[in-house]
């Protein structure tokens, strides 16, 4: 299994690439700006990320989803009154 | 207050509303100019007028929390206090920020920031340091709206970590700026009519964020332990200061009534309210002033393991006087809540169980069994309570005024 089904694969792979970075970048100078500046990219990439798996669980109902598209169906019609 | 400038009277949906009691057209446009004047005129029988420029000046209300700390679920409890649900802004750039409701905008502090990732990843500094925002732009853009003007605020978008061409903002009837930095820069703190401050404790931050991060390739309990003390520096130094300006702090804390927990399933949270602010009455328990332990399961409510507390009490925090309401456990169900409620005053609801049934609306969101989401509910019905009043009050000055 690769990581969360829900993220959307490209913003996944950042991430990845992101925490392998920010470790090398922190393996020279575990102090200094650059490190600190690495790991907020990956803050970043991952906060992102759990925004885009939420919008995702918005839309995870496939009935609701059909009917967004279709609304004049007869699984899809509600009437007010 | 009351001034309307000719150009906004002018417009077709015109902030003022003019009801002259004789002879002026409705088009007309109308300077006032000094209180005196429009004394003179009443005493000499001319005519009064009643000018309210209310509407279209939007309050302005900021959030400050780090990332990763529910700040989105909060917005979305407090936009539905107000009816309807916020939407990023519709036709627009998809990586879009803000959240747009009937009466509510939510932007994005992000979107200032003056460096992108390139840049700040270039000049070694984070996105919590000041260095890397444009407070200027922040603030002249937060002017413009409480002013009643349109902006065209930059987009940063962070997916790609770049700053993307602008979006046109409208004002609102409630503007609400949430990020690392709305209360940092003086000018911009002087803006808001209400500010909030997300507290998370250091270890219900990594708790959270494991439950966060765990699942993503890449990620392991190192990873994100090295980015939250990556950051920490900077976070201590730039963001957590600003708690001491916020109207309404909410701590969360680990839990103390089951020993050694650090699951941050069981939360304390504290509800740190400033005294003496300006439509702003704090909620109490019981008694107002007084202090007070409470624990609600006995013989008329069942509570499971390990149950609920709160306490009630005044302090000092940060040198000022504050009310403090704390909740450490969980709710099972709702009678505990709506049991709950109905000890608590001054609570702002329009009807008795208001802050049930906005919970109940919204069970499935992070937060909704415990404190977190009971006092982000109650912050969000203190804020239509405040605005309701600021409103009431820029309607009534003019009135007031003409009696004189």
């Amino acid at each position: 299994v690769a990581g969360s089904p829900s993220t959307p694969p490209e913003l996944a792979q950042k991430v990845t690439e992101s925490i392998k970075q920010a470790e090398e970048t922190c393996a020279g100078d575990p102090e200094g700006g650059e490190c600190v500046a690495a790991w907020d990219e990956v803050e970043e990439l991952s906060a992102a990320a759990s925004h885009a798996r939420d919008r995702k669980k918005e839309h995870s109902d496939p009935l609701e989803e059909f009917c967004e598209d279709n609304p004049e169906t007869d699984e899809c019609r509600t009437y007010d009154s | 207050m009351a001034f309307c400038s000719p150009h906004t009277t002018a417009s077709l949906r015109s902030p003022c509303t003019t009801i002259p009691n004789s002879g002026f057209r409705q088009n007309q446009v109308i300077l006032f100019t000094t209180r005196s004047s429009r004394r003179s005129n009443t005493r000499h029988g001319a005519r009064t007028f009643q000018v309210s420029c209310a509407v279209e000046q939007p309050i302005v209300i900021g959030l400050a929390a780090d990332s990763g700390c529910g700040k989105s679920t909060f917005m979305r409890r407090l936009t539905s206090v107000f009816g309807g649900a916020a939407e990023p802004p519709k036709g627009g750039n998809p990586d879009s920020n803000t959240l747009i409701s009937d009466t509510t905008t939510v932007i994005c502090l992000d979107d200032y920031h003056s460096l992108d990732r390139t840049g700040r990843k270039e000049k070694g500094v984070t996105a919590l340091d000041p260095k890397a925002n444009d407070f200027d732009l922040m603030y002249e853009q937060v002017k413009a709206i409480k002013e009643g003007k349109a902006i065209e605020k930059p987009i940063y978008n962070h997916v790609t970590g770049l700053l993307d061409p602008a979006e046109l903002i409208q004002p609102p009837k409630i503007f609400v700026i949430e990020g690392l930095h709305p209360m940092y820069d003086e000018r911009v703190r002087e803006l808001l009519d209400f500010s909030i401050y997300l507290d998370i404790s250091n270890e219900v931050k990594f708790a959270w964020k494991i439950q966060r991060d765990m699942a993503e390739r890449g990620h392991s309990l190192e990873s994100i332990k090295a980015s939250i003390e990556a950051r920490k520096p900077d976070f201590d130094a730039f963001i957590d200061p600003q708690k001491q300006y916020a109207d309404a702090v909410i701590e969360v804390l680990p839990t103390q009534l089951i020993p050694d927990d650090n699951e941050g399933k069981v939360l304390r949270v504290k509800l740190i309210m400033k005294e003496g602010i300006k439509f702003f009455n704090p909620v109490y328990l019981f008694d107002e002033g007084s202090t007070i332990n409470w624990i609600p399961c006995g013989r008329k409510l069942t509570c499971s393991y390990p149950g609920i507390k709160f306490s009630y009490g005044p302090d000092t925090y940060f040198g000022q006087e504050v009310s403090v309401l704390e909740m450490d456990g969980q709710f099972d169900r709702l009678d505990e809540l709506i049991y709950v409620e109905s000890h608590l005053s001054n609570l702002s609801t329009k009807f008795y169980g208001e802050v049930t049934q906005q919970m109940l609306k919204h069970a499935d969101f992070p937060g909704s069994n415990n404190g977190t989401g009971l006092f982000q509910t109650i912050v969000g019905l203190k804020i239509r309570d405040l605005y309701e009043q600021i409103i009431a009050e820029r309607a009534g000055v003019p009135a007031e005024a003409a009696k004189v």
